[in-house]
């Protein structure tokens, strides 16, 4: 099994929990976490796409929203997933990454949007820790 | 946390949980359903969604929950809403992601048997005709100008381009066009996304089926919606697409500063509001607007590749292969409506998160030819089981603000639906029930599996004996398509 992620039961959604040691770490997991719901990553193309990231946004949940629905939309647009994560800033209310990935062969499912769904990013004494949900 | 025995039930489908339960409460709240469906709403985060709600500034009367309710984000599926347009809010996740997620109803002049020796060749035209599946584009193409022409004309802009008749406009809630779209409001990329999936199906749970009219339980009002037993009929449900997803999660996250700025206490972030009168309020009604006219248009456009479908395979070998407009209802939706609060008519900001409008004879707005009998509300059962075609009623507007339930409500997560069920072997179920599948993925096909929803006649039955919406027909699937 993955360490980077772990599923939530979610009557109509889906939810995955992730950790990190830090910010970089836990984005990074959340980002791979989608990608696995997306598409099986181990069946995906070798990552032949790259794309330069850089956000900012209100607070840490929000950054996380925002990094999540940047990856959904390039996603969609480009018709693959991301699976390789250069975390080269993450604050709370900013981000840099360089993200790579390849071509999708068979979707699993299709995410509608990253959600706020009782959303907290919360320290724990390995780091820091957080559910989300995804509207499917 | 939220006991069982916090709810008084106070009518034989009504549980009500008093204010008094949290101290953040501003009304009660209300669960519709029999003494099963109620037991249900404790199996997952239901019953504290919707106390959430009702923690919601400006809320009246009752925050609410459809028999078909489920956990959901925010507000909980099935969860009915309404706000005080002056103290109250409006909010981007009381709505949800797929904004006018809804339903449309097409009538044959055909019965089963003189549909049947082609079924199998219509399957797989309206397949070919109604795109559908994972970021598929759709039947039509729009530049950016024209988008917005779409958006804030709706109906009328299908009917511009020759993708709508007159009497399909009349017949869709609000005639197919929210006023105050505003599509200034709407991010470039929600407009980028937009543009290619106009007339797409998507993929989850939305679908196109071919049933067949099973029993009429009203046959005065099925004759004055054009329906008839044995019928064939066409349902066709989706919303949206990228167009509206995108302007929900635009605005989930642009609300989040206004949470401090007008000192609103959320107990779920996704519950992000604004008040409805003030500039992001405002900005979100507009945009919002603009993606329910989207989605009134891509079911509009839709519909149109079924009429092309049943042409090209039935032309020379029926009578008459025309298909008429029912309805069309929303089932996602936030809008402003004039009820009834203590005593005083008052406008109000009504959302429904999984919930249809349900109306009763005379309500402005109805098409004429409905006006005697009220608004049609559609509601699809899950994949291989009934759907069920009710009426509106004036009790509705009483009990919930004129809302009903949307559809069968699941009650198994996808997960657990997939270590349960095998796509294949549904699909060839089904096919034995006498049922053509054309599904994208297996995958998809298993996790709509019928065992994952409460049971839709349950479901309607509490609808129909609390007086939600009264029965009219029930439908049966003969042709299920999928993303």
């Amino acid at each position: 099994m993955d360490r980077r992620f772990e599923e939530v039961e979610h009557t109509a959604d889906i939810a995955i929990r992730v950790q990190g040691r830090d910010l970089a770490e836990l984005f990074a997991n959340a980002a791979y976490g989608m990608a696995n719901q997306i598409a099986d990553v181990d069946a995906a193309g070798s990552p032949t796409i790259e794309r330069e990231i850089a956000l900012e946004a209100y607070d840490a949940e929000t950054l996380l929203v925002t990094w999540l629905g940047e990856l959904l939309y390039l996603s969609e647009r480009d018709g693959c997933i991301f699976t390789g994560f250069r975390m080269r800033e993450v604050t709370p209310t900013r981000l840099r990454a360089v993200v790579r990935g390849g071509p999708v062969s068979g979707y699993r499912q299709s995410i509608k949007a990253v959600t706020f769904n009782d959303l907290e990013i919360v320290s724990t004494d390995r780091g820091y820790e957080t559910t989300i949900v995804f509207d499917v | 946390m939220v006991q069982k025995s916090d709810f008084q039930r106070v009518d034989k489908y009504i549980w009500e949980l008093p204010k008094s339960v949290r101290d953040d409460m501003r009304v009660p709240a209300r669960l519709f359903g029999d003494a099963e469906l109620f037991d249900a709403a404790f199996r997952d985060r239901t019953v504290e969604q919707l106390a959430n709600t009702a923690t919601l500034p400006g809320i009246v009367k009752y925050a609410l929950a459809m028999p078909d309710f489920h956990q959901g984000y925010g507000l909980p599926i099935g969860g009915v809403a309404a706000m005080r347009t002056d103290t109250g809010v409006i909010s981007p996740g009381g709505v949800g992601y797929d904004i006018n997620c809804g339903v449309r109803l097409l009538g044959a002049h055909l019965e089963r048997e003189e549909v049947a020796p082609y079924l199998r060749d219509l399957t797989a035209a309206l397949y070919r005709e109604c795109p559908s599946g994972v970021g598929e584009g759709g039947r039509v193409r729009v530049s950016e100008r024209e988008l917005d022409e779409l958006v804030t004309q709706g109906a009328r802009w299908a009917l511009k381009r020759g993708q709508a008749r007159q009497e399909d406009v009349a017949h869709t809630e609000e005639q197919g066009r929210l006023a105050g779209a505003d599509p200034s409001q709407v991010s470039a990329r929600a407009k980028e996304r937009g543009r290619a999936q106009v007339g797409s199906l998507g993929a989850g749970n939305h679908f196109l089926e071919i049933d067949v009219v099973e029993e009429i339980y009203d046959p005065d009002v099925a004759a004055t919606f054009g329906l008839w037993e044995n019928q064939v009929v066409v349902q066709i449900h989706c919303g949206s697409r990228g167009f509206g997803h995108q302007v929900c999660d635009d605005y989930v996250r642009s609300l989040q500063p206004a949470v401090r700025k007008y000192n609103l206490e959320l107990p779920d972030r996704e519950l992000v509001c604004a008040p409805v009168d003030s500039p992001e309020g405002r900005a979100y009604y507009g945009a919002m607007a603009c993606a329910v006219n989207y989605a009134f248009v891509n079911r509009q456009v839709l519909a149109m590749g079924v009429r092309q479908a049943f042409e090209q395979v039935l032309a020379g070998q029926v009578k008459d292969f025309d298909l008429f407009q029912v309805y069309d209802v929303a089932h996602n939706i936030a809008k402003f409506e004039e009820h009834e609060v203590d005593g005083q008519r008052m406008k109000l900001c009504v959302h429904r998160k999984g919930a249809t409008r349900s109306v009763g004879p005379g309500y402005a707005g109805l098409p004429a030819d409905y006006q005697g009998v009220g608004q049609p509300v559609l509601v699809p059962g899950s994949m291989g089981t009934a759907s069920y075609v009710l009426v509106g009623t004036q009790k509705a507007l009483e009990l919930s603000f004129g809302s009903t339930c949307h559809g069968a409500g699941r009650v198994m997560s996808r997960h657990a639906a997939l270590k349960k069920v095998q796509g294949s072997e549904l699909k060839r179920e089904l096919e034995e029930q006498g049922i053509v599948v054309r599904a994208g993925s297996n995958k998809g096909l298993a996790e709509e599996a019928p065992a994952a929803y409460k049971d839709v006649s349950r479901v309607v039955e509490v609808v129909h004996g609390a007086g939600l919406a009264r029965k009219v027909a029930r439908l049966r699937p003969v042709a299920v398509i999928k993303g």
